[in-house]
C-alpha cells in the first residue's frame, strides 16, 4: 500500500502529444501560489494564448504544500509538464537527470522580451554548465526574487518614544536587543509581558544573523559544513538569548508556530521579517504602520539577508520547446503579466525598469521598498542549501535544535555535535550528485 | 460442471468480467508498483535518472540510519492509543447497547469523526493545541492549568497525536463492538443469571469471549493502520515535529523519497517496514489460532 502509493504518485492526465484535436500547439503548465497569484498567472495566460493564437496551454494548479511531491511523482512517472515552477534547490539534480531544458537559445533570440531587463541574479540562480551553479546554460527563469527584509511596528516606536531606526544603518545585535527590551511590555499588569521586541522563527531568521557575523553553514567550495566555528556558535547563541536571557520574545516554543505572525498582526511584536508575497495581506489586515529595515549587523557590521527564488523552467521532454520556453518567458519577464502580478502584491517586479519605478511610489506601503531592491542588488543571498545536490543536511541543522532555543544546551555544544553528522549528509549527498552525473 | 445451461455459461462470463476489474486493478496499481519498488530497493535509484544494481547497500543503511530507528519508535510509541482506543470504544459500545436514551444520537456523534478528512481533522486539532489560543489550552485553563504549546514540545507532542488517533478511531471501532454485541444471543446471558453469575462474570465469561473474533479483526486492522501514519504527521508536524519526535517511519519514507531523492533508499525502507507488518500480522494470527474456540 505504502510503496504502492510512492510510486503510483499521480500522474497527470494532461496531454502530452504535443498537438490538440483541432491542431494547435498544446503545452501543460504546472504551478502553484496563493489565490491572488493564481488569477493573476491565469490572466496572464490568457493574455499569452491571445499573442499565440495556435497555441492552448492546459494549466495544472496544485496546492502548495503538495506541489513538490506531485512535480517529483510527475517526473518520475517520466510526465514532466512542458513549463512548470520549480525550487532553485533542484537545479542540478533537474539538469544532471535530464529533467530541464536548456532554453539559452530561446531566451538570448526572444524578440519580445529583453533578458537584460530581469534580475541578473534571478537568471544567475538557473544558470548551469555542468560543474558551477551561476553560469552556462539557463534552465530556467525566475518566477519571482523574495527578498526578506525587517519590518518594525512603527506605530509601537511612536508611542513608547523611541527614535525610529534608520534605513540606513543598521542595528549592531546589542542595540537590537536593548530596543527590543524597551519594547517588551507588561500592558495589562498580569504580570507576564503581552508586547515583545521579536519574535523569530530559527528556520528563516538564523541567516541574516550568521551571515552578518561572518558565518556560514557551509565553505565556498559546497563540501565542508562549516557550522562549528566561534561566530556561528556565537550567532545562533545570540539567537536563543533572545528567549532565555534578554526575554524579548514570546515564550520559548512559540517561535516556532505561527503564533509569532498571529501577534505580529495583533500589533504585539516590534520587529518581525517581511517579505514581498506578505505585503497585500499587511496592507489589508494591519492595523498599524509599518517599514523596512536592514537585519541587525553582526561582527562584519554588515546587514545581511536571504533572496529566495521560486524558477520557471521548460521540461526536457516536451515536444513544443519553442513554445513553452515562449511561456516560461512570458511569464518571467511580460511587462502586462508583472504588473498584474505585482498590482496582486504578491511579489517583487521581476523587471529591474518596472521595479524602480514601483520602489520610488510612495503610494504603496511600506515606504522604504527600496531595502528589498537593496537585498537583491547589495547584500543578499540564496539559502545555503541552493548550492547543493539535496537539502537533507542543512535540514539536519534544524531537526535538533530545539534543546539550544530552550536553553538547555549551548550554542557551543549543538554546533560541535551536529558538524559531524550534517558532514556526513553532505558527503551522501555529494556522492549521490556524482552518481547521477554518470 | 458436466451440463451447465446456457444461461449459466453466459452468467458465468459476466461473473469473470466482474472479478476482472478490481484483479486487473490490484495488478496495475498495487502488484507491478510493488514489484518495481522492490527492485528500487536494491538500486540507488533518485526517482529521476538511471537505476544501478547496488546489492544490500540500502537495506544495510538502513540498519545504520538513527532516523530510522528513531521514527520506528514514534509509530510503535503512537500505537499506544490502539489499546485506549479499544477499551473506550468497548465501554461506550456497552452504554449505546444498554438503550440509554439519545443512542442514534450518539452514534452518529462519534462516527462523524470517522467519516471526516484526516486532513481536515488534523487542521482543526492543530488550532486545537495551539499553545496560546487552543481550544484544549483555553478548556485547562479554566481549571487553572497551565498546558503545554502541545505540537511544539517533545513530551507531549506523541501523546497529543494518540489523543487525537484515539478520538477519529472511536466511532469506527465502537460500531463494530455495537454490531457484535447485539449478535450476543440473550440466552446465554439468561441462562448465567440463573446460574447466579453477576453482571461482571457475564461481561467476562460471556460478552468479552463473543466479540473476541472482532476484537482481533480491530487489533490486526489497526496495527496495519498505525504501522502506516502518516497524513496526521504531515499536517500536523510538517517537519517531523520538535526533534524529529513525531516523525512516523511512513513520513520518513516519504521525506527521503521525495525531499532527498532517495526513492531508492525510500523503498529499501518501505520494504523493511511491510516485512515488520506482515510479521507482527502473522504473530497475531497464530496467536489468534491457539486461543480459538468451536462453539458447538
Amino acid at each position: 500500500m505504502i510503496i504502492g502509493s510512492i510510486l503510483a504518485g499521480c500522474s497527470n492526465s494532461s496531454e502530452t502529444s504535443g498537438k490538440t484535436k483541432d491542431g494547435k500547439t498544446a503545452i501543460t503548465f504546472m504551478f502553484r501560489g496563493q489565490p491572488q497569484e493564481l488569477k493573476a498567472y491565469e490572466a496572464t495566460v490568457k493574455r499569452y494564448e491571445k499573442s499565440h493564437p495556435d497555441v492552448k496551454v492546459t494549466l495544472v494548479q496544485v496546492a502548495p504544500d503538495q506541489y513538490d511531491t506531485k512535480l517529483k511523482a510527475a517526473i518520475a512517472g517520466k510526465k514532466i509538464p512542458d513549463v512548470f515552477f520549480y525550487n532553485p534547490a533542484q537545479v542540478k539534480a533537474y539538469v544532471n537527470s535530464g529533467v530541464l531544458k536548456d532554453i539559452t537559445e530561446y531566451v538570448e533570440g526572444s524578440e519580445n522580451v529583453n533578458i537584460e531587463d530581469i534580475w541578473e541574479k534571478g537568471v544567475a540562480k538557473y544558470r548551469f554548465d555542468g560543474e558551477t551553479l551561476g553560469q552556462g546554460a539557463i534552465y530556467g527563469l525566475p518566477k519571482d526574487l523574495g527578498p526578506f527584509a525587517l519590518g518594525y511596528n512603527k506605530t509601537m516606536f511612536e508611542e513608547a518614544g523611541i527614535p525610529l531606526p534608520d534605513k540606513d544603518k543598521p542595528y549592531t545585535l546589542d542595540e537590537f536587543i536593548n530596543v527590543a527590551q524597551q519594547l517588551t511590555k507588561d500592558k495589562d499588569g498580569d504580570g507576564k509581558s503581552d508586547q515583545f521586541g521579536a519574535g523569530f522563527n530559527i528556520q528563516w531568521a538564523l541567516q541574516p544573523i550568521a551571515w552578518s557575523n561572518g558565518a556560514d553553514w557551509i565553505d565556498e567550495t559546497g563540501t565542508k559544513v562549516t557550522i562549528d566555528t566561534p561566530e556561528f556558535a556565537e550567532s545562533v547563541q545570540w539567537f536563543a538569548d533572545q528567549q532565555n536571557k534578554y526575554k524579548i520574545t514570546p515564550s520559548i516554543a512559540e517561535a516556532q508556530t505561527l503564533d509569532t505572525y498571529q501577534r505580529w498582526m495583533k500589533g504585539e511584536l516590534a520587529f518581525f521579517p517581511v517579505g514581498p508575497w506578505d505585503m497585500a495581506t499587511y496592507a489589508e489586515q494591519l492595523k498599524f504602520e509599518y517599514d523596512l529595515i536592514p537585519w541587525p549587523a553582526g561582527k562584519t557590521g554588515k546587514p545581511a539577508a536571504w533572496v529566495g527564488s521560486l524558477g520557471i523552467g521548460v521540461g526536457a521532454t516536451t515536444k513544443n520547446a519553442e513554445a513553452a520556453a515562449e511561456l516560461a518567458l512570458y511569464l518571467s519577464a511580460d511587462q502586462e503579466g508583472n504588473q498584474a502580478l505585482v498590482d496582486a502584491q504578491v511579489q517583487l517586479p521581476n523587471s529591474v525598469t518596472v521595479a524602480e519605478q514601483w520602489a520610488a511610489d510612495t503610494s504603496i506601503k511600506p515606504e522604504n521598498k527600496q531595502e528589498f531592491l537593496d537585498i537583491i542588488n547589495d547584500y543578499g543571498r540564496g539559502f545555503p542549501a541552493e548550492k547543493t545536490y539535496t537539502a537533507e543536511w542543512y535540514d539536519e541543522f534544524y531537526k535538533n535544535i530545539q534543546p539550544v532555543l530552550d536553553g538547555k544546551m549551548t550554542a557551543a555544544e549543538y554546533v560541535k555535535e551536529a558538524q559531524p553528522k550534517m558532514q556526513k549528509l553532505l558527503d551522501a549527498a555529494i556522492q549521490q550528485e556524482k552518481q547521477a552525473k554518470k | 460442471m458436466k451440463t451447465t445451461s446456457k444461461l449459466y455459461r453466459t452468467e458465468q462470463r459476466y461473473a469473470y468480467l466482474f472479478i476482472a476489474a478490481p484483479v486487473i486493478g490490484f495488478l496495475i496499481f498495487a502488484m507491478v508498483p510493488l514489484i518495481y519498488s522492490i527492485y528500487g530497493a536494491f538500486t540507488n535509484w533518485d526517482g529521476l535518472g538511471s537505476m544501478d544494481f547496488i546489492g544490500l547497500e540500502n537495506f544495510i543503511n538502513v540498519f545504520k540510519d538513527e532516523y530510522f530507528y528513531k521514527s520506528m519508535f514514534n509509530t510503535i510509541y503512537m500505537m499506544l492509543g490502539i489499546p485506549i482506543g479499544i477499551v473506550l470504544a468497548l465501554l461506550l459500545a456497552l452504554a449505546l447497547n444498554r438503550g440509554i436514551p439519545g443512542t442514534n444520537t450518539f452514534r452518529v456523534l462519534y462516527y462523524i469523526p470517522v467519516i471526516s478528512s484526516i486532513a481536515a481533522i488534523s487542521i482543526l486539532w492543530q488550532w486545537a493545541y495551539n499553545g496560546d489560543y487552543g481550544l484544549v489550552n483555553q478548556f485547562l485553563a479554566i481549571f487553572g492549568i497551565e498546558g503545554p504549546n502541545w505540537l511544539q514540545n517533545t513530551s507531549t507532542v506523541k501523546p497529543a497525536l494518540i489523543i487525537m488517533a484515539v478520538w477519529k478511531g472511536l466511532g469506527y471501532t465502537m460500531l463494530l463492538y455495537l454490531a457484535a454485541l447485539q449478535s450476543v444471543p440473550k440466552s446465554f446471558y439468561e441462562a448465567a443469571k440463573l446460574d447466579g453469575a453477576n453482571a461482571f462474570k457475564s461481561f467476562w465469561y460471556i460478552t468479552l469471549p463473543m466479540v473476541k473474533p472482532v476484537t482481533f479483526f480491530i487489533i490486526v486492522t489497526n496495527i496495519i493502520g498505525g504501522a502506516q501514519i502518516f497524513t496526521e504527521i504531515n499536517v500536523m508536524t510538517p517537519t517531523g515535529g520538535p526533534e524529529y519526535s513525531s516523525a512516523s517511519v511512513v513520513f520518513y519514507i516519504w521525506q527521503k523519497a521525495f525531499g532527498n531523492f532517495q526513492l531508492g533508499y525510500a523503498s529499501a525502507m518501505a520494504l523493511v517496514l511491510g516485512l515488520f507488518i506482515f510479521i507482527i500480522t502473522l504473530i497475531q494470527f497464530k496467536i489468534n489460532e491457539k486461543n480459538s474456540f468451536e462453539l458447538d
